[in-house]
């Protein structure tokens, strides 16, 4: 089709998006084990009060009881541990640093909701199935972030793509695929490799809406289910949320019984309630 | 506080609430967990031959009913594809019951 954007048109024109903040770039380095200084990262993190402020917000929520009030980044590593922290400023940073830009029809809040969601959902699996929990978070924070790439650089294509998925009552995602020839995770995860983030969260991102082709072992699987039940959970807040198709041999594989899956809403539901304040 | 109590399907009642999801032998879900039975739901379960059911006791108060009617159709709503997806079930049926429990 003629006047189609391809996938690599696209990646020539992410250059021109917003860059995240230094420090979240600095933070994403040492989760693929780069060499930083934890004392001086908590420095950076501080002199950025937008993100700062958000974090301490959800630190010194009843998610995590603490006894007395966290003042300072440099207390909320001490108090919840660096991991913790480095979680919470990523998605603070993310949140604040990639703006949605202007598409009409495309609700930031919606989306904001569902993707905090899905890396709450994220960590609570980790914790059952014994996955890395930071991993998760991340790659659940970042899951739709190439439809973000995308209403920022076609917001006109992307607008029809809504307005189609609405009128058909049909998945984005399948509309997308249609209209630009490629989808979100295709951008995601071409984004996140020049972001160099660990493979196992750039493949993550590439499947998890096609579990069954990404890395064995990997964590699509489990991305693939946090998003089921962020948006079971309906966090979005849309009246045409659509639940997306799951692959039902990756559901077995993750051999979540009754009652711990009971468990995951639960807990997905209280840590969202924190998590959310991250939003604004 | 509401108990629940196996009925045989010969007293079951419209307006009663599911207290767990009817299976049939094979396993798979008739009826899912906290729904309120309606006539042709009974009918149909004296069709495919199931003896009891697990229900859930006292009836509410019309309001939490009502409440609990329009989070059913909520979560069915954002389950519309999907609604007999195998991939779904255990989700749709462990959110229905989540959401409903939180009611409470």
């Amino acid at each position: 089709m003629s006047g189609q954007p391809t996938l690599s048109d696209m990646l020539a024109r992410i250059q021109r998006l917003p860059a995240l903040p230094a420090v979240a770039l600095e933070l994403l380095d040492t989760l693929s084990g780069g060499d930083s200084d934890v004392a001086v990262l908590a420095r950076h993190i501080a002199q950025d009060q937008a993100i700062a402020a958000r974090v301490l917000r959800v630190a010194n929520s009843p998610f995590y009881g603490l006894q007395s009030r966290v003042g300072s980044i440099h207390d909320a590593v001490v108090v919840l541990g660096f991991s913790t922290v480095r979680s919470l400023v990523l998605a603070a940073a993310v949140v604040t640093g990639l703006p949605g830009g202007h598409c009409a029809g495309f609700d930031p809040h919606r989306f904001w909701r569902h993707v905090m969601g899905t890396a709450v959902a994220a960590q609570s699996l980790a914790q059952r199935l014994r996955r890395p929990p930071e991993s998760l978070f991340v790659a659940g924070l970042l899951h739709d972030i190439g439809r973000l790439a995308m209403v920022s650089i076609y917001p006109e294509q992307f607008a029809r793509a809504l307005v189609i998925a609405r009128e058909r009552d049909c998945s984005l995602r399948e509309v997308e695929l249609e209209i630009f020839g490629f989808d979100h995770t295709a951008v995601g995860a071409a984004l996140t490799l020049r972001w160099h983030l660990p493979e196992e969260i750039i493949d993550a991102l590439a499947y998890h809406h096609q579990p069954e082709l990404g890395a064995p072992g990997g964590l699509a699987p489990i991305i693939h289910y946090a998003d089921a039940i962020s948006t079971a959970l309906d966090f979005e807040e849309a009246e045409d949320t659509l639940m997306p198709r799951l692959h039902p041999a990756t559901i077995d594989a993750l051999g979540l019984g009754w009652q711990s899956l009971t468990e995951v809403l639960a807990d997905t539901r209280t840590r969202f309630e924190s998590y959310r304040l991250l939003l604004g | 506080m509401s108990e629940t109590r196996t009925l045989p399907l010969a007293q079951a009642l419209p307006g009663m609430l599911l207290a767990a999801p009817v299976l049939d032998a094979g396993g798979n879900v008739l009826l899912p967990a906290a729904l309120t039975l309606t006539e042709n739901h009974i009918e149909s379960l004296h069709r495919r031959g199931i003896a009891t059911l697990a229900i859930s006791t006292p009836a509410e108060p019309v309001d939490i009913a009502r409440k609990r009617e329009e989070l059913r159709a909520r979560v069915m709503h954002i389950f519309r594809h999907t609604v007999d997806d195998p991939g779904s079930q255990a989700l749709l049926h462990a959110v229905l019951a989540f959401r409903q429990e939180q009611l409470k």
